[in-house]
C-alpha cells in the first residue's frame, strides 16, 4: 500500500548554530542556539512550539521532557531521537504526522552534540550492549574500525579504489569552502587523502569525520500557520525510514534505504533522475556511496564508476553535500543527522549564499545508531518547492 | 591509563564468557527444529525466528577472515602500547559472524581475507579471558 503523502506540512525554517572545534559549551545551551535559529528563520517566536523533537547524543541524563522544562516550552507533542543520525530525518518524518493529526501546529526539530574525539570515543566503548560487550574489548577501533570493515569489503567486491573515496572527499571540501560555517578551510588534494595518516586501513584521517560542536534545527509547520508566515515553505514531498536491515547479514553493504525509496519517490511523484542534490549521511564515504546505491541515485556497486564521471561540487551535475557534509564541515554527534536536512532548506529556500545550487528539489538522508558491526537505522526524504 | 574495556557479564552472556575461561567457545543454538541455527552475539531469544529456546552448545572455533582492517588509532588508549590491532570479522563455520582480534600476524602472511582462522583464549589483563583468533597454517 502506498503511504499517505506529507501534504499540509511545511519545512517553514531552518536554523544552524556556529560549529566550534572541541566540546565548547554545554548541550542545552547549543540545542537552544539552534532552536532560536530554527525559530528565526521561520519568524515564529518562543512560545509558539507547541511540539519539540530533540535528538542530542550528550543529553542524559536529561531527556526531551526535561528539555521542555529547561526551556520554559509547554509542548502538546515530544520526540527524541534514539537513531543516531538518522534521528534528525526520521524526528521531520514523525513530526509531519503528528501536524497532518493536528496533535501539533509548529514542531521544532532540535539536534545537537558537544564532542571532541575523546568524548566521542568514550561515548561509543558504552554506546550500546553490542558494541560495548562484543566489540570494544577487542579494540574495534570505534566507528573508524567498524567502517574499515565495511569499506574493505566494498572496495573488494566492486573494485572500488580509494581514489574513489578521495574525490568524494575532495569534492565535499570544495563546497566546504563556500561555507562560512564549515569548520576545515583548506582545499584538500587527492595527495594528501591518499597519504594521510593511516586510522584503520584502508581509512586515512580525510575518510574520518572530525567531532566536534555544534546544532541544527529545523522548524515544521501546518498549512494554517504557514499561510500567515512570510517564508519560502519548502515541502516534504516523500520519505521513509527502516530499521535492522537485513536483520541476518551485516556485510550486504546495503542499510535499508532500498526498502523505502521505491515508495518514497512513488510518494513524491519525482523519480531519482529528477533529484538535484543529495545530502547524504558522511559518516564514511563508503556509506555514502551505498546510500546512492539504496535511493537508486547509481545501480548497486557502481558507485565508483558513477563518482569518476561525475562532478559533485555545487558547480557540477550532481552536488552531493553542498555545504561540505560532516566530512568538511564536522560532526556534531547526533547533528550529523540533522546537518543535511538544514542545508537542504537551505539550498530550497535560495538562502545558501556562494555554494547555491538552482534546485526545486532533493535528497536528503540519515543513517545511524552503530551497534554489532553497522548501523541499525537508515532515513531519507525528498524535499521540495512545490 | 584507564583499566580496558571489558565485557559486562550478566545473565544474558554468562556461560559465554564462563566458556571462554575454560578454554572453550560456546554459542546458543535454536531448539526449534525448523530452525537450529547457532546464534551470536548472546541473545534471550532466537534473531532467526523469534523462539526462545536456546541451548548452549560448543563450537568448533574455526571460522575465515570476513573482512579485516589493522586499527592504528585504537578508541581507547589502554590498546595503544599494541596498536596496530588487527580487528577482524570472522564468519564461523557455525555460521554467526564474530568481531574480534588476530593475533601473531607476521609480515609474510600477505592479504588474509577468507583465510582459515582459529578461536585462542587470551588473558583480557584481568584474570578473564577473551576470544582471539590466529591463522591456521597448514
Ligand atoms: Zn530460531
Amino acid at each position: 500500500m502506498t503511504a499517505k503523502d506529507y501534504s499540509g506540512v511545511y519545512v517553514v525554517g531552518a536554523g544552524q548554530t556556529t560549529y566550534e572545534k572541541g566540546a565548547t559549551s554545554s548541550v542545552h545551551r547549543v540545542l537552544y542556539e539552534a532552536l532560536r535559529a530554527g525559530l528565526d528563520s521561520a519568524q515564529l517566536g518562543w512560545k509558539q512550539v507547541d511540539g519539540l523533537a530533540v535528538t542530542a547524543f550528550v543529553l542524559p541524563p536529561d531527556n526531551v521532557t526535561v528539555l521542555a522544562e529547561h526551556f520554559g516550552l509547554s509542548p502538546r507533542w515530544l520526540f527524541q531521537g534514539l537513531y543516531g543520525g538518522a534521528s534528525g530525518i526520521v524526528s521531520m518524518l514523525h513530526a509531519a504526522r503528528a501536524i497532518q493529526a493536528g496533535d501539533a501546529d509548529i514542531v521544532a526539530c532540535v539536534t545537537a552534540d558537544v564532542f571532541d574525539t575523546a568524548r566521542h570515543n568514550e561515548m561509543l566503548d558504552h554506546f550500546n550492549a553490542p558494541v560495548r560487550d562484543y566489540m570494544a574489548p577487542f579494540g574495534f577501533g570505534g566507528a573508524n574500525g567498524t567502517f574499515a570493515l565495511h569499506t574493505r569489503l566494498y572496495m573488494e567486491r566492486f573494485a572500488a579504489m580509494r581514489e574513489d573515496f578521495g574525490k568524494l572527499c575532495i569534492a565535499q571540501r570544495e563546497n566546504a569552502l563556500l561555507n562560512p560555517n564549515a569548520l576545515f578551510k583548506k582545499p584538500l588534494t587527492m595527495d594528501e587523502y591518499l597519504n594521510a595518516r593511516v586510522i584503520a586501513e584502508p581509512l586515512g584521517l580525510f575518510d574520518c569525520v572530525m567531532p566536534c560542536t555544534g546544532g541544527d534545527c529545523v522548524i515544521l509547520a501546518s498549512e494554517k500557520v504557514t499561510e500567515k508566515l512570510d517564508v519560502p515553505p519548502v515541502r516534504i514531498l516523500g520519505g521513509g525510514e527502516w530499521h535492522n536491515y537485513p536483520g541476518d547479514d551485516i556485510y550486504t553493504l546495503r542499510a535499508g534505504w532500498e526498502k523505502f525509496s521505491d515508495r518514497m519517490y512513488e510518494q513524491a511523484r519525482y523519480g531519482p533522475d529528477d533529484m538535484q542534490f543529495a545530502q547524504l549521511y558522511d559518516d564514511y564515504p563508503v556509506m555514502e556511496f551505498i546510500q546512492l546505491e539504496g535511493l537508486q541515485i547509481t545501480p548497486y556497486g557502481e558507485t565508483p564508476a558513477f563518482i569518476r564521471e561525475t562532478d559533485t561540487t555545487v558547480r557540477g551535475t550532481f552536488p552531493i553535500n553542498t555545504g561540505g557534509g560532516q566530512l568538511s564541515a564536522g560532526q556534531a554527534g547526533a547533528s550529523g543527522g540533522m546537518i543535511g536536512v538544514v542545508e537542504g532548506v537551505l539550498q530550497l529556500r535560495g538562502e545558501a549564499g556562494e555554494r547555491q545550487v538552482p534546485c526545486q528539489r532533493g535528497l536528503v538522508s540519515g543513517y545511524g545508531m552503530v551497534a554489532y558491526g553497522r548501523g541499525l537505522s537508515c532515513s531519507a526524504a525528498v524535499l521540495g518547492t512545490e | 591509563m584507564s583499566s580496558r574495556p571489558s565485557p559486562r557479564v550478566n545473565e544474558i552472556n554468562r556461560p559465554f564468557w564462563e566458556a571462554c575461561n575454560d578454554g572453550k567457545l560456546v554459542l546458543q543454538r535454536c531448539l526449534s527444529s525448523k530452525c537450529a541455527q547457532f546464534v551470536y552475539y548472546p541473545r534471550v531469544c532466537c534473531p532467526h525466528c523469534g523462539g526462545g529456546d536456546l541451548q548452549w552448545t560448543e563450537v568448533s572455533g574455526r571460522g575465515r577472515i570476513l573482512s579485516y582492517t589493522a586499527v592504528h588509532r585504537p578508541q581507547h588508549e589502554s590498546f595503544y602500547p599494541e596498536a596496530p590491532i588487527q580487528f577482524i570479522a570472522v564468519s564461523l563455520n557455525e555460521g554467526p559472524l564474530m568481531y574480534s582480534r588476530l593475533l601473531e600476524l607476521s609480515s609474510d602472511d600477505g592479504d588474509v581475507l577468507d583465510r582459515a582462522v582459529q578461536v585462542v583464549f587470551v588473558d583480557h589483563g584481568n584474570g578473564d579471558k577473551v576470544p582471539f583468533f590466529k591463522l591456521v597454517r597448514d
